[in-house]
């Protein structure tokens, strides 16, 4: 379902749909770095109350970065071959 | 006029896709491929994450029980250091005595980024020669600098004219 709203949707909007979800990415990655370097500030320290829920927020983050990939729209190319493929087997 | 009718390419295999003859082709980088680069150092991080919390479980930190024999008083005069291990670990710590004649024991390492720190006695600091980093002698707390946390510390026991170490009190 997901490829075939991405397949019909305009070039525009694909590249919309690319740029935003790479921010969303890069604004992922930067979350972690930071949870990161904090839980194991607190982790040298001797505060070890820190590291599981950075833990937890983390691959969370991850996970959801993962599931807003497929969303990333299909190569044009390739869309428009997989909508020609389409057609043909529907007889059009 | 006729238009020229080009023959369709030939389809690509996976191996030429991946590796493409065309320089060009080779260096340039998709978003999609840019977004899944950018995924996988997210769950780089994740997994990262993950070995700061189960690395105390791998690996403990070292811990002794009760009080060790570092050196005899006499052995450090004032203002100077004594650099000493402790049986079974690796961590470099030095033993202070400080101007007022008491006696300070420190990790040698800095916690910015693991340079040998040094007491200057004339400023009654220990400082880390590598970024500049200063720690108050007396409680090895941060004073300038980059590092990020105070040096740790083992509590120092005087008895019969020896030095001794021991943990100093959990944190609660």
């Amino acid at each position: 379902m997901n490829s075939s709203i991405s397949r019909n949707a305009h070039p525009s909007k694909t590249n919309t749909l690319s740029l935003g979800i790479i921010c969303v990415l890069i604004l992922v990655l930067t979350m972690q770095i930071w949870l990161l370097t904090a839980a194991l500030n607190e982790s040298l320290d001797g505060n070890n109350a820190v590291k599981w829920p950075a833990f937890f927020a983390s691959t969370l983050l991850f996970l959801a970065g993962a599931a807003l990939l497929r969303y990333l729209p299909d190569p044009i190319r390739q869309a428009r071959k997989a909508a020609r493929h389409g057609r043909d087997t529907a007889g059009l | 006029m006729n238009k020229i009718m080009t023959p369709p390419l030939p389809p690509r295999s996976s191996a030429e896709v991946d590796f493409p003859i065309e320089r060009t082709e080779a260096e340039h980088v998709t978003r999609r491929e840019f977004a899944k680069f950018l995924c996988l150092v997210s769950g780089g991080m994740a997994v990262g994450s993950g070995w700061v919390a189960v690395k105390d479980k791998i690996f403990p930190p070292f811990t002794f029980d009760g009080e060790r024999f570092v050196c005899n008083v006499e052995d450090v005069p004032v203002g100077g250091t004594h650099p000493f291990r402790l049986e079974g670990s690796r961590i470099p710590f030095i033993l202070i005595r400080l101007t007022d004649g008491s006696f300070r024991a420190y990790e040698q390492k800095c916690t910015h980024l693991s340079c040998a720190v040094y007491y200057s006695p004339d400023k009654n600091k220990i400082e880390c020669p590598c970024h500049h980093g200063f720690f108050d002698a007396n409680d090895g707390k941060v004073l300038a600098g980059p590092p990020p946390r105070p040096l740790p510390h083992l509590e120092v026991a005087l008895r019969d004219g020896a030095v001794f170490v021991r943990e100093p009190e959990q944190k609660t």
